[in-house]
């Protein structure tokens, strides 16, 4: 909460990249560090690692968010300053950058209540093996607060510009989406 | 012509000379003639009876995957083993349909790349990595099923909705045309299918809101010469309240009707992909295809009227692309039970016991339905080759549990017939699942279920390989596989049905009586179909294994060749 509260002064300080005559990627990619990391590692647990996510995905969030299909008390005021090509330019700036590797570990049978939960849920189906691929989001070596959120954020409709994740998560008990949150953080 | 008719003679002595007995009879009713790389329209056209090639993915134009070749047969098959292992770049879920042109393989794997192998050995010629866009989709895996090919090109469909034709020689790309747009959700898994030099192909997309199509490319240029749409502008159809087979779909037609009211035609986000090659039958000049569920899938509300052309056999003009004749089998489908295995065109009963032309399909239902070619009619379907149950049961917001799972059935997975003993071979599914509706508008060009589809963890899951009497429609024999089935089938006369498993089984079986005669542990799942050539007198079989994604089997990067020992 404490880092929250920084990383919000932060912004603030570097002030909103109003609408976007003066955009400048790098000012722009500055604010998003003060939460992301600077070195691709974000400053809380429950804050997504951007530094080599998809291009189409972070770009689509982006959209999402200013769009309110995806809503943030945070990010959704952030994307909305946004024109489409400037979310395309900040997107490939992350994109481009290197996956950083975070100190992850799954617990004793993680793995079997994972895998159930993945073939109940047919996850593999666009997932695969984890790495991420255009619309699909890389999941392996995600922070694991934030993937346990996301997912419980689907199973609650708290987040919802991905509908049927909804439905998929609410077949999935706290339990396994806590193990899953571990699993796919060490894959 | 003169130069290339000298050269064929002086080829077939060569290949007599290395051939066995069954191998000269072979080369009798092969192709092997004309400019051994080239592959000519005469070739398309005779592959049923080409018994050294493999030149499309389904064996030929009738999609019988029914090949020619019985070196390999019930007597000798125990004897089958390895010949070559090839391992692709990419360690992940294949579907690939080996193509074999004149002793050269064409294979592909997920993410688009394409290998051409020498298909005695197995050594690399080349390999192409498609050039991917930034937008790609897939609902069910990063999947490619395979090339088409003729004159001296190889045709690929992408992940990011593109076509491309190779130079068959060296693998570099000739061109390349955007089928649809791929933010919209459209993306390419299917083989195509060539014929009088047009390329044709459907689109994934059912499961995101696209308007589904067949199309057809000049082979030359790559320029669009028809385009099919799968949702009928006016889809709203006869409003049937019962499936193909009498069952009572449990719609609600007032509720539909003021929806339609209310929100008109759906036609434009309305789903029915084409996964699977068409059949193409060139004494009509017809191509025979089937098309997929309705967009979004488990929600009916957004979707007012039978939703033709989505659950149905459909049959076009092959030189316009204008409709010819549809059957539907499940209108306003909300469980996702559609048509994707590929039709076959074959000889069959009609209900008087005559023999007429007609289209076989295999659904996820888990029946096979036999229609007449003619006005596309149901003569007849068969019994269910996996357990039914609370059919038609509508999802709910809380699961509703009904068999088949959404699965199947058949999956996509070809199926294969012997048309000597009028039997087709399908692989089936039994997944129970749960179906789930929730309700979303259309969210522009993502996956749009409209709910979604659950197995459900304590049940038993297993699959099937069954054979099943066309003429009847009565059940010949059926072996219970330990896990759901998804890949391919392939007949052979020598009276053989091969087909792989997610846990690595590789198996050939007595297409009379479904007895177990072989099999071979791949060590990933094998979930594509297999393929046969004859090089150099040698019968071979060929199947990739890699697992797949969908069904989250074992994955892995290997193209199998098999040959009978010595
Ligand atoms: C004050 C902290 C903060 C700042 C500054 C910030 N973000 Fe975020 N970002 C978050 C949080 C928290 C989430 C998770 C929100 C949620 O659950 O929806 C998030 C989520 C995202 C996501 C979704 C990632 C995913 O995996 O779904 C994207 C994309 C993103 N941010 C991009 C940016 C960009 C680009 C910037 C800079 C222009 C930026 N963020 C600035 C805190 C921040």
């Amino acid at each position: 909460m404490k880092r929250y509260a920084l990383a919000l002064a932060a912004l603030i300080a570097a002030g909103p990249a109003s609408a976007q005559d003066d955009f400048n990627l790098e000012d722009a990619v500055a604010v998003c560090s003060g939460c992301h990391g600077e070195d691709g590692l974000p400053v809380d647990e429950e804050y997504p690692i951007l530094w080599g996510q998809q291009f189409f995905y972070i770009y689509t969030q982006l959209k999402d968010y200013a769009a309110g299909r995806r809503e943030n008390e945070i990010m959704s005021p952030i994307a909305s300053e946004f024109s489409r090509d400037q979310m395309k330019a900040v997107a490939q700036y992350f994109a481009d950058k290197p996956w950083p590797a975070i100190d992850a570990h799954a617990e004793e049978g993680d793995s079997q209540i994972a895998e159930r939960g993945i073939t109940g849920g047919q996850c593999s189906a666009c997932h695969g093996k984890w790495q991420g691929d255009s619309r699909i989001p890389r999941l392996a070596g995600q922070q694991p607060g934030y993937l346990r959120k996301a997912m419980l954020d689907f199973k609650n409709d708290v987040r919802k510009n991905a509908p049927d994740k909804s439905s998929t998560m609410k077949q999935l008990s706290e339990e396994t989406i806590d193990a899953l949150a571990r699993y796919l953080a060490a894959f | 012509m003169k130069l290339k008719f000298l050269k064929a003679l002086l080829a077939l002595p060569l290949v007599l000379v290395a051939g066995s007995a069954w191998a000269q009879e072979e080369v009798g009713g092969g192709t092997l003639y004309g400019d051994l790389s080239y592959v000519t329209q005469d070739m398309l056209s005779r592959a049923a009876g080409d018994g050294n090639n493999f030149l499309h993915t389904n064996g030929n134009y009738q999609q019988t995957r029914y090949y020619p070749s019985r070196q390999i047969n019930t007597d000798n098959v125990g004897k089958l083993r390895p010949a070559w292992i090839f391992q692709t770049e990419i360690v992940d879920t294949m579907e690939t349909t080996p193509i074999v042109v004149n002793g050269v393989m064409y294979v592909t794997t997920a993410f688009n790349h394409v290998y051409a192998l020498d298909a005695r050995t197995g050594a690399q010629i080349w390999h192409h990595k498609h050039d991917m866009g930034p937008i790609t989709t897939y609902c069910c895996g990063p999947n490619n099923r395979g090339v088409a090919v003729t004159g001296d090109k190889v045709f690929m469909g992408t992940l990011d909705a593109k076509l491309v034709a190779l130079d068959a020689k060296t693998g570099k790309q000739v061109w390349e045309t955007e089928i649809a747009d791929p933010e919209l959700g459209y993306s390419e898994t299917m083989a195509p299918t060539v014929v009088n030099d047009m390329v044709l192909i459907g689109t994934n997309g059912g499961e995101y809101g696209i308007r589904g199509f067949v199309k057809a490319f000049d082979t030359e240029t790559g320029e669009l010469k028809w385009t099919f749409h799968t949702t009928a502008e006016d889809s709203t159809g006869v409003w049937a309240t019962h499936d193909a087979t009498g069952r009572d779909m449990l719609r609600d037609i007032e509720a539909e009707k003021a929806a339609l009211a209310e929100q008109g035609d759906p036609y434009e986000t309305l789903g029915g992909g084409v996964w699977q090659n068409p059949a193409v039958d060139l004494e009509t000049n017809r191509v025979y295809f089937v098309v997929g569920n309705p967009s979004p899938d488990l929600d009916g509300a957004l979707r007012p009227g039978d939703n033709l052309y989505t659950d149905s056999l459909v049959a076009v003009d092959l030189n316009t692309g204008e409709y010819v004749c549809h059957f539907q089998y499940i209108a306003h489908d909300v469980w996702d039970l559609d048509a994707v295995s590929p039709p076959i065109i074959t000889t069959v009963k009609d209900a008087d016991g005559n023999d007429v032309k007609g289209v076989l399909h295999g659904g996820k239902t888990g029946h096979v339905y036999v229609h007449k070619a003619d006005d596309c009619s149901l003569i007849r379907f068969s019994e269910a080759m996996v357990p039914q149950e609370n059919m038609w049961t509508l999802p709910t917001a809380d699961g509703a549990r009904m068999l088949p799972g959404a699965n199947g059935g058949v999956e996509w997975s070809p199926m294969a017939i012997d048309p000597t003993q009028r039997l087709s071979y399908a692989i089936n599914l039994h997944q129970p699942m749960t179906y789930t509706v929730s309700s979303t508008p259309y969210p522009e060009g993502k996956l749009w279920l409209g709910g979604s589809f659950d197995v459900i963890p304590d049940e038993e899951q297993w699959g099937n390989v069954t054979a099943v009497d066309y003429d009847t429609g009565k059940i010949r024999w059926k072996v219970r596989t330990a896990e759901p089935m998804i890949g391919g089938v392939l007949a052979t006369a020598g009276g053989l049905v091969f087909t792989g498993e997610g846990n690595g089984l590789f198996k050939a079986y007595d297409s009379t009586s479904g007895a177990e005669l072989w099999r071979f542990q791949a060590g990933a799942g094998v979930n594509a179909p297999p393929s046969s050539y004859t090089v150099d007198g040698t019968q071979y079989i060929v199947v990739a294994a890699g697992g797949n994604a969908q069904l989250n089997y074992k994955r892995g990067n290997n193209i199998i060749a098999f040959a009978l020992a010595d």
